[in-house]
């Protein structure tokens, strides 16, 4: 919560002029029972017609002036709130950015979308409120009992006694029923879990005739889900009346010990009247007290959830800022690299060495979680190896700059994923100012530019959000274009020729091996990387062989094997005519 | 169903509340179809809970009008004090005071107490109903609504319901009595003061409709600004490796500052408009606090009334504004309930699958001869998906489906499963038109392993124990054992009570397949019907999963939609399928010589194979 506060530094001076602002209306609400008293004590009672009308009129002249404050107050709460909003988002957005593929993978997706979204509405709505009303709840309380005393001391004690008394049980019930409601959300999440599998999984519940057993899960959880909610609501609703019932107990004191002083000469009519007065306005604070105090629970969780992202240390290691940026050949070599994600305890990748030509052509193959991917992710170094060390150009990747490290190597992940934009902007993704001809070069050689010939708009062809309105053969396609359009010198591909029918594959994998640069394929079949110069076989985060299709055919059992099982299950693919 | 879809509708936060809305600040009215039919379905909820819904109302007139009393009586206590009564009626006053307040508070509280539980128990049972209906409700109901929005009916309108009934109907009852109360004895106390409090009315309606006529823009503007900012912040996060790898951070940071900036300035306007509601209804508050001293005084220095009227005018007024406030803002409320209930509504009326015909029988045990004679079948009228579709397949025989997306492979399936009926001729299970079984006692007959493996939020021994829910712990395992799925679920980190998320990201692709395979080999069905994985898992599992088919397959029917030329080859009889009909048929040597469709499929497979 601190570091969220910290936020409203940039906007200071606009959240203390809402601070004076809020004051200033609050002074005038306090005032009021004690101009109605004077009204009753000097004018009324007296019969003082001039004295009702200049108190009258001072009245009516300070609940515009409080109003013109609320209004003005509202202009600089919101620059406050949304300012901050801004800030928040931005800054979460950047830190987000900027995280390692390690500390990302950390949170999931949803999640983070979650905390960009409704946390920071959520605190935006948190310092709004807080900036005209929060501060009021309480001060209004207290001054309320202050200004109660200036008017008359022993009817105030009342008052001072109950007030906190109330307060105190208010705030625990209210925390009773914030626990209850957390747990309510509870089963109302298992009830929505049952709900989404049964959507997802309807087929398989009608195939097995399970619908009296869905029936009887959902009225399980549907039970407990009631049960806890009318729990949670009642022990919500004890806490007004409760309130109620002990501050008008106390306005019923008031006016017996009130009778008593009168009867004494210690109080006036008028004064007794004020603090009545004050009193049924306190009661109302408390309303809006427990308002506010549900308000507050909730964005704190949203500040802690907010600063759990904002405080992740950026740790991409070492990088050198003026490290080097020369044009890289394309050469390759792993030395005893080892590397183990931080989350797991077992190394992805154990003690392997490689080396590789500029130009030539590697396939990688291996069973899930052998460490494929790991080896992609350490060249551009999205992550860094545990030990050992890689070269590129016989010189070792963490001396590269980064950045210019990372925009010589060409990359087509596994799941194509785009962007929102034209397909030209997808393409030019990967070169920012490629011209024309290089994004429809590009296209080419990734086997779409007939397809985008055919497009209403052609390369000015809108996508849909993350590409909708595409195959998923021809996202992966495009996808290839980004990855071409940089004219890398290392290319990268994610095992992403699976989702292509066989002809468009055949001439992907053509492309490929015309252009002049180093690549690294990962691959399910040993049909998609035949041809290369060197095939890599992963097993358990370890090199267990490497060489061309046919030496390994002749050495490794391991390869046999897996060649002669694919040979079996060649899939049918058929080429649809609209691609 | 894609997965996609429903990920899509989880995450979606554009479906989040108005951001910055507050009390006072308007809720926009949406659109109900049928208010009067909405309610009284709702009503057919809670008619079984007449008796404490009366009581509520009863509660709710004691409730308000004893608020009402509360200041009236105080006003005359202060009459009395002033007057210097005697101290025995003070105290009758006052105990009379005291006996009231706790009555309100009583009936505040039982209001409370049984409007929550009449709530509680209508939603539940419109989520019982709700879901019950659900199950039953025909595939092509499914097949066309898009499972997020379906999704959102079921939980964010009926949570939206919930919320209302627990105390929209209270408060909206109350505030209309206390409004109506309030206004009766203020006009019984003092016409003049009455209608010195009452032209706030007018004042305080035209200064809303100043202020929702910007506020209505604005929020528009900030609603799409922010679907903009979403949809853009979604985006970018799930290509966050991706925008590593080309180092495009800096963009994608610009053009989010863009969007950012933009949210920003509409989100202000929207806030600072709303912002000005409570205070307006505080200045009028307060105005009319001060009037009503001030002409009050007037008045009782003329002796027209007394000094006790004026106290309680103050606090009816008080009592008057808010509700007026608040009944508006309920209305909104309410409304935005019903039209949720009302979408709610609209699936309920959805129609049922058909249910059995009334000659329809069970049966128990089938030999697993089926038959297609000349089938028929569209979704729509006009639109035969499958045109004249004819074949046997004899008891054990494997039967794989091939062609294009589209050619009617899936919905062969569906048809034998009676997720629909064929518009016109027969299928036969055992000779019999399966018209005339049972669907559950059909369904009983058949397991299916489907491409996209569904697993529930359970364990991993439930998760296979759904094939056969009587099945003892040791044939789920013998079950998983032969369905190759045991040595990954004993590697599990507690093995077969290791929980799964419905995500399925504790395991692989490959791993929900083979235990979705052990369910099946449980459930042991006489036909079986699979939809092969086309998605690419790593080799050795998917030789574990091929293993695990193949002895599934053994003496039963089958029914594979293929992929794999393998299954293709070694299957009894293939039926190639290209726009609902079919086109060939034969096993693969039969298919091979007869060098049409297929044959070229083969082909082409061959020549990718040479490079």
């Amino acid at each position: 919560m601190r570091k969220i506060l910290s936020y409203v530094k940039t906007y200071q001076k606009a959240a203390w002029i809402a601070i004076f602002l809020m004051a200033v209306e609050l002074a005038v609400e306090l005032v009021q029972p004690i101009l109605m008293a004077i009204i009753i004590d000097k004018g009324v009672v007296p019969g003082e017609l001039s004295t009702v009308m200049t108190w009258g009129g001072v009245l009516v002249g300070l609940s515009l002036l409080a109003f013109a404050g609320g209004i003005i107050s509202s202009y600089f709460a919101s620059e406050v709130s949304q300012g901050v909003g801004h800030d928040l988002r931005e800054d979460l957005f950047v830190k987000i950015q900027e995280l390692s593929l390690v500390q990302f993978q950390k949170f999931s997706t949803s999640s983070l979308l979650t905390r960009l979204t409704i946390d920071v509405t959520q605190i935006q709505g948190f310092l709004f409120m807080s900036l005209r009303i929060m501060l009021r709840a309480p001060l209004f309380i207290i001054g309320g009992i202050i200004m109660a005393f200036t008017v008359h001391t022993g009817l105030a004690l009342i008052l001072l006694l109950s007030v906190p008394i109330l307060l105190a049980v208010m705030l625990w019930i209210m925390t009773k029923g914030v626990k209850l409601f957390s747990s309510v959300q509870e089963k109302l999440d298992s009830v929505n879990t049952v709900i989404r599998e049964n959507l997802m999984g309807i087929r398989l519940i009608k195939v097995f005739s399970r619908h009296k057993h869905e029936n009887k899960r959902f009225t399980n959880v549907n039970d407990t889900l009631a049960d806890i909610n009318k729990r949670a609501l009642w022990t919500m609703e004890l806490a007004m009346p409760i309130v109620m019932f002990g501050m008008n107990a106390s306005l019923v004191a008031i006016l017996w010990f009130g009778s008593i002083e009168m009867n004494t000469g210690g109080a006036q009519a008028g004064e007794i009247v004020a603090i009545i007065n004050y009193g049924t306005r306190i009661l109302g604070s408390f309303s809006v007290f427990s308002f506010l105090l549900m308000n507050f629970s909730r964005g704190k969780a949203s500040a802690t959830r907010i600063t759990g992202v904002l405080d992740e240390n950026i740790e991409e290691q070492n990088i050198h800022h003026n490290g080097e940026k020369k044009h890289i050949k394309g050469e390759i070599t792993f030395q005893n690299v080892s590397f183990r994600y931080p989350s797991s305890p077992n190394p992805a990748l154990k003690n392997i060495s490689f080396s590789v030509k500029a130009g030539e052509t590697v396939g990688i193959l291996g069973e899930t979680g052998s460490g494929k991917t790991s080896i992609m992710q350490l060249l551009p170094r999205l992550v860094d190896p545990t030990s050992g060390e890689i070269k590129i150009d016989q010189l070792n990747i963490s001396r590269y700059e980064v950045e210019a490290l990372r925009t010589q190597i060409g990359f087509v992940p596994q799941e194509a994923h785009l962007f929102s934009g034209s397909v030209k902007d997808n393409i030019s993704w990967g070169k920012e100012d490629a011209s024309m001809e290089e994004i429809s070069r590009a296209a080419k050689d990734a086997g779409i530019h007939d397809f985008i010939m055919t497009l209403p708009e052609q390369y000015e062809t809108k996508l849909g959000q993350r590409g909708v309105n595409f195959s998923g053969g021809q996202k992966q396609r495009l996808s290839m274009a980004r990855a071409f359009v940089r004219k890398p010198s290392i290319l990268l591909l994610d095992d992403s020729t699976s989702a292509l029918d066989a002809k468009t594959e055949v001439k992907v994998l053509e492309t490929l091996r015309n252009q002049a640069c180093t690549t690294l394929i990962i691959a399910q079949k040993i049909s998609s990387v035949k041809e290369a110069d060197k095939i890599l076989l992963l097993q358990h985060g370890k090199l267990i062989a490497s060489g061309t299709h046919e030496s390994l055919l002749n050495e490794s059992d391991y390869y046999r094997n897996i060649y002669k099982s694919q040979r079996q299950e060649e899939v049918i693919s058929y080429v649809p005519a609209t691609e | 169903m894609s997965r996609q879809q429903n990920k899509e509708a989880n995450t979606n936060p554009n479906s989040q509340q108005l951001p910055g809305r507050h009390r006072g600040a308007p809720v926009k009215a949406p659109k109900v179809k049928n208010i009067t039919g909405t309610l009284y379905r709702i009503w057919g909820y809670m008619s079984n809970q007449k008796g404490l819904f009366i009581l509520v109302l009863l509660m709710v007139l004691i409730s308000s009008s004893l608020s009402l009393l509360g200041p009236y009586l105080l006003g005359v206590t202060v009459d009395k004090l002033i007057a210097n009564y005697e101290t025995s009626s003070l105290i009758t006053m006052l105990s009379i005071l005291l006996v009231i307040y706790l009555f309100q508070s009583l009936s505040v509280w039982f209001q409370n107490y049984w409007m929550i539980t009449i709530a509680q128990n209508t939603v539940y049972r419109m989520r019982n109903h709700l879901f019950s209906h659900l199950q039953q409700l025909s595939m092509a109901f499914f097949q066309k609504r898009q499972s997020g929005d379906l999704m959102s009916r079921l939980t964010n309108d009926m949570e939206n319901l919930s919320r209302t009934l627990n105390s929209s109907v209270i408060q909206f009852s109350t505030s209309a009595l206390t409004i109506t109360g309030t206004i009766i004895i203020m006009l019984w106390l003092s016409p003049l003061l009455t209608f010195l409090t009452l032209l706030i009315v007018p004042v305080m309606f035209g200064g809303l409709k100043w202020i929702t006529k910007r506020t209505g823009y604005y929020f528009k503007e900030q609603q799409r600004n922010l679907g903009d900012i979403n949809g853009y912040m979604e985006e970018s996060l799930t290509g966050h490796n991706i925008i590593k790898m080309f180092s495009r951070e800096k963009k994608v940071i610009e053009e989010f500052r863009v969007r950012n900036a933009a949210l920003k300035d509409s989100g202000y306007w929207a806030q600072t408009y709303s912002g000005f509601i409570p205070k307006l209804m505080n200045m009028l508050n307060n105005v009319s606090f001060a009037l009503i001293v001030g002409v009050g005084g007037i008045l009782a220095l003329n002796g027209m009334i007394s000094i006790g009227v004026i106290v309680i005018f103050t606090t009816y007024s008080r009592q008057f504004t808010r509700p007026l406030n608040d009944l508006a803002n309920q209305f909104n409320i309410i409304l935005s309930a019903v039209a949720g209930a009302e979408r709610v509504f609209n699936i309920i009326d959805k129609e049922e699958e058909k249910s059995d015909e009334a000659d329809a029988t069970d049966i128990s045990s089938i030999q697993g001869d089926i038959k297609f004679e000349a089938v028929s079948f569209g979704y729509e009228e006009g639109q035969d998906i499958l045109k004249n579709v004819s074949f046997h397949a004899g008891p054990g025989e494997t039967v794989a489906l091939v062609g294009p997306t589209g050619a009617g492979k899936t919905t062969i399936i569906s048809l034998l499963t009676r997720f629909y009926d064929a518009d016109e001729g027969e299928i036969l299970v055992d000779g019999q038109n399966i018209q005339n079984i049972t669907r559950e006692s059909l369904r009983k007959q058949m397991g299916v392993v489907l491409q996209d493996s569904i697993l529930f939020e359970t364990t991993v021994r439930e998760n296979i124990r759904y094939g056969r829910l009587n099945a003892s712990d040791e044939e789920v395992e013998q079950a998983a054992k032969r369905a190759n799925a045991h040595s990954f679920i004993s590697k599990l980190p507690k093995g077969y009570d290791t929980v799964l998320d419905s995500d399925g990201k504790s395991i692989s692709h490959g791993q929900r397949q083979l235990l979705s395979i052990a369910r099946a080999m449980l459930a042991n069905p006489s036909v079986l019907i699979l939809d092969e994985a086309t998605s690419s898992i790593d080799t050795i599992t998917e030789m574990k999963i091929n293993d695990a088919l193949d002895t599934l397959m053994e003496g039963r029917t089958s029914f594979v939609i293929a992929h794999r030329l393998n299954t293709i080859k070694n299957a009894d009889q293939i039926l190639v399928l290209k726009n609902g009909e079919i086109i060939e048929k034969g096993n693969h040597q039969q298919l091979l010589d007869q060098k049409g469709f297929y044959h070229d499929l083969v082909k082409a497979q061959e020549n990718k194979d040479v490079i």
